[in-house]
């Protein structure tokens, strides 16, 4: 929690795309949407001619940009495999033996197991 | 099925129905921690309903089995991901010990290898402390020991990555056993699967196949294949089989000048595993292309400074007065033999016992004299290191395809460091030919753009001509607008106008003879400029661009793929007359199989994958210093470590949230499922968005240098 609040209060950009990464590879899509928001606060502080030692996280922070760009997108490609599999299964895709979201799962849905 | 029997018939189904239900569910409590099970879901069927005048009357339902809540869809994907994650994190483990190899330990006092750099310095500054005092003996002795710490931080550091090597070597010898293992539990469970459950889920027998193709996965690079009645075969990612349905195939090994290689039956596959992935994937990268990459950088470095500082040494006199004889020479260093780069860097070492032998004086001068000293000290700052830069490039073209075309580009150097971009054409005639072109622009840019001059300029030592054509446009009169630039001689300097047969004078004599005046030529510090008449409007001064070219036919076997004609490899394409006066630039050139089984033109391919791709390898590029290599070969290191590093912690996030997508799909609640894929679908929206955002941030900052607003 600490982390949050300090990311809120002075997100630096290196430690911004690491925590991104992170919370991408854990699917924390809570955490990232806070950071979205921070992203916005940053921009506008920068807009209002804050944080005039931007250019060198900017520089600190390209490294990790690397890695958070693979990570997003490696997770394009999970989702699309995701999509697909869902549409495979939904009967969408014309290959394939639709598999149907047989009624007996629903019947375990009691928490029992 | 209006009697009280029916009723209790239909009634003790269902009742055995739900039994069946309760044990499934019992199952899966159980299991619960068991690692690799999935999870299973009850079966049931409705039975045949009974007509009885006109009335369908229903019969219950009865348990037909369990299904395993699994997707080969999904686990083959987090199959795949797990073995680029491998790959990367054995190789990651390997290159980050190599790294540490060249780090400096500031809390060491002995030297290490990460000191080879402020080795190389101390050495020549050593010399340069000699020359003001080149009799005085502890000065001497300070060359010997500088020289002592340099050859043996090298030859660690060789060692270091020979050991190294050879651990990583038995790594990916350890690993055959374990996929020998696995791919013969594989075929057995295969043939069980197949008996069992021909046409359904085979249960816990399938997590047991799962629970091996994941091992599997994390060792090797490999490739599913379903195949007849729930069989499965496995193949390396080049298309070797490891298992086909019952049936295993042995990966063995064997020794080849001291490595390890892998094969299948006979055939080698270990380059094939090396880009193939998994664990023995990145143990064979670091052990055949990183490590080898570094110590062959160091031998580079080992062979140059060993030969160029003997050469001086032999060439002066020493304390004695006595100069170095083929008998008996005045090496300091081990000399390597020859053109013998390869293991100069391990049998580097000091030879020279008495600093009475070092030559600080010239040849022919006096014991007191310095100037071999300053020649010595001197080295520091020149290009010793002979080039050997290589850039490839590669196509890929199925064969026997019709009027297909591929075009490659290729950057090469020539013995001065200058490069050149070639473009490679080839284009399909028939099925199996293949007409291919090599173009290569001979440029050299001029410094200047302003209309009606042109400069270029040249190194020291450097023989020119700035091309086969001058273009100059703009001429009144009718005078030709086109010079053929004067030829290049061995050895010709950029000299002045007025000198003869310098090329300077060579050019301004033939803009002369084609009887174009206003033209002048003129040299200065190295710089060539050739400037219009202020008195002729207009006139432009075109930079002299020449292309070479090279051309042929390429025939294909249509059978095997194999390159018949021409009979000999088509490597070494030479081209001549380049535009900087190198005498001669090669580009080695040979076709390869396309899935790296052979090279087609050596031997017989595999045949019908055909499809051909090409290396360029050409000269080096550029000349360094010691220290500008060293530094070079440490920063390429750290660089392709960073890379790996990225890769890897991207491949290992998309195993987490593979393994995040497929437990949600094995588990009990249908909404938990639908939740987790609404998860991963926000998480990659918000993601987009702040790499966006902080994309925008970043390179505003970086090409601005300075606070940015971001709207």
């Amino acid at each position: 929690m600490e982390e949050h609040g300090e990311c809120r209060l002075h997100p630096g950009l290196k430690k911004m795309v690491e925590q991104a990464s992170r919370a991408l590879a854990l699917l924390d899509a809570d955490r990232l949407e806070e950071l979205a928001l921070s992203c916005q606060a940053l921009s506008r502080g920068l807009a209002a001619g804050a944080h005039a030692d931007v250019a060198s996280q900017a520089r600190e922070a390209v490294g990790d940009m690397a890695v958070f760009a693979r990570v997003l997108e490696v997770t394009r490609a999970n989702l699309n495999v995701m999509r697909r599999l869902q549409d495979l299964r939904d009967g969408r895709l014309e290959y394939g033996v639709p598999q149907t979201k047989d009624w007996t799962r629903t019947e375990n849905t009691h928490g029992d197991n | 099925m209006g009697t009280i029997n029916s009723a209790f018939i239909l009634i003790s189904g269902a009742l055995d129905a739900d039994q069946a239900a309760l044990n499934i569910v019992a199952n899966n409590v159980a299991n619960a921690n068991t690692v690799g099970y999935t999870e299973e879901t009850p079966n049931s069927q409705e039975n045949q309903p009974i007509e009885i005048g006109g009335v369908s009357y229903g019969t219950g339902v009865t348990e037909t089995g369990a299904t395993s809540v699994r997707d080969r869809v999904l686990t083959e994907r987090l199959d795949q991901q797990q073995q680029l994650a491998s790959a990367s994190g054995s190789r990651l483990a390997a290159l980050n010990t190599v790294q540490a190899l060249f780090t400096p330990d500031s809390g060491s006092s002995s030297s290490t290898a990460g000191d080879i750099g402020s080795d190389i310095t101390a050495f020549f500054s050593s010399f340069s402390a000699l020359e003001a005092n080149p009799t005085n003996d502890a000065l001497r002795q300070k060359v010997l020991s500088t020289a002592t710490t340099l050859a043996g931080d090298v030859s660690n550091a060789a060692a270091s990555l020979n050991s190294q090597s050879a651990a990583l070597d038995q790594e990916a010898t350890g690993v055959t056993s374990q996929v020998n293992s696995l791919t013969g539990d594989i075929a057995q469970l295969n043939q069980q699967i197949q008996s069992t459950s021909p046409n359904a889920d085979a249960g816990t027998l399938e997590d047991q196949r799962q629970q091996d193709l994941s091992q599997l996965s994390q060792l090797i690079g490999i490739n599913q294949i379903t195949t007849e009645n729930n069989g499965l075969s496995i193949a390396t990612t080049s298309g070797q089989l490891l298992v086909s349905e019952g049936s295993s195939f042995q990966l063995t090994t064997g020794s080849v000048s001291g490595v390890t290689h892998f094969y299948v039956g006979t055939t080698d596959i270990t380059q094939q595993l090396t880009s193939g992935g998994g664990e023995l994937g990145g143990y064979l990268t670091a052990r055949d292309k990183d490590i080898p990459s570094v110590l062959s950088s160091l031998d580079q470095l080992a062979y140059s400074v060993s030969t160029n500082v003997n050469a001086l040494n032999n060439a002066g006199t020493d304390m004695d007065g006595v100069t170095g004889t083929v008998a008996n020479p005045l090496y300091i260093f081990n000399q390597p033999a020859s053109g013998a780069v390869a293991g100069s860097a391990s049998n580097m070492s000091v030879v020279m016992k008495d600093p009475n032998q070092i030559a600080a004086a010239a040849l022919g001068q006096g014991t007191g004299d310095n100037t071999n000293a300053v020649a010595m000290a001197n080295l520091a700052n020149q290009s010793l290191i002979a080039p050997s830069a290589t850039t490839t490039f590669s196509m890929t073209q199925n064969l026997d395809s019709a009027g297909g075309t591929a075009t490659g580009n290729v950057t090469v150097y020539d013995a001065l460091g200058k490069s050149y971009n070639a473009t490679v054409t080839y284009t399909n005639t028939a099925p199996n030919t293949w007409n291919y072109s090599i173009s290569m622009p001979d440029v050299i840019s001029a410094n200047t753009s302003v209309a009606g001059q042109v400069s270029y300029s040249f190194g020291a030592g450097e023989t020119v001509n700035p091309g086969t054509n001058l273009t100059i446009t703009g001429l009144a009169g009718g005078l030709p607008s086109t010079i053929t630039a004067p030829a290049v001689t061995a050895g010709e300097s950029l000299g002045a106008v007025g000198t003869a047969g310098t090329y300077a004078d060579d050019l301004n004599n033939k803009l002369i003879g084609a009887g174009i005046a206003g033209v002048t030529v003129s040299t200065a510090g190295g710089v060539l400029t050739i400037q219009g008449g202020t008195g002729i409007a207009g006139n432009v001064i075109a930079d002299p661009v020449a292309s070479l070219n090279a051309a042929g036919t390429l025939q294909f076997n249509p059978v095997n793929g194999s390159l018949t004609s021409p009979a000999a490899n088509v490597s070494g394409i030479t081209f001549a007359d380049l535009s900087d006066g190198a005498s001669a630039l090669n580009l080695d050139w040979s076709l390869f199989a396309a899935d790296g089984s052979g090279n087609i033109s050596q031997s017989a391919a595999p045949s019908s994958q055909s499809a051909q791709s090409q290396d360029g390898i050409a000269g080096g590029k550029g000349n360094q210093t010691p220290s500008d290599f060293f530094s070079s070969l440490v920063s390429t290191l750290g660089s392709t470590v960073s890379q790996v590093q990225t890769e890897n912690t991207a491949e290992n996030a998309s195993v987490t949230q593979l393994q995040t997508q497929n437990s949600a799909l094995s588990s009990v609640n249908l909404n938990n499922e639908a939740s987790s894929m609404q998860v991963l679908e926000r998480s990659y929206q918000a993601a987009s968005q702040v790499f966006t955002m902080l994309n925008t941030i970043i390179a505003s900052a970086l090409n601005l240098g300075v606070e940015t607003a971001v709207s």
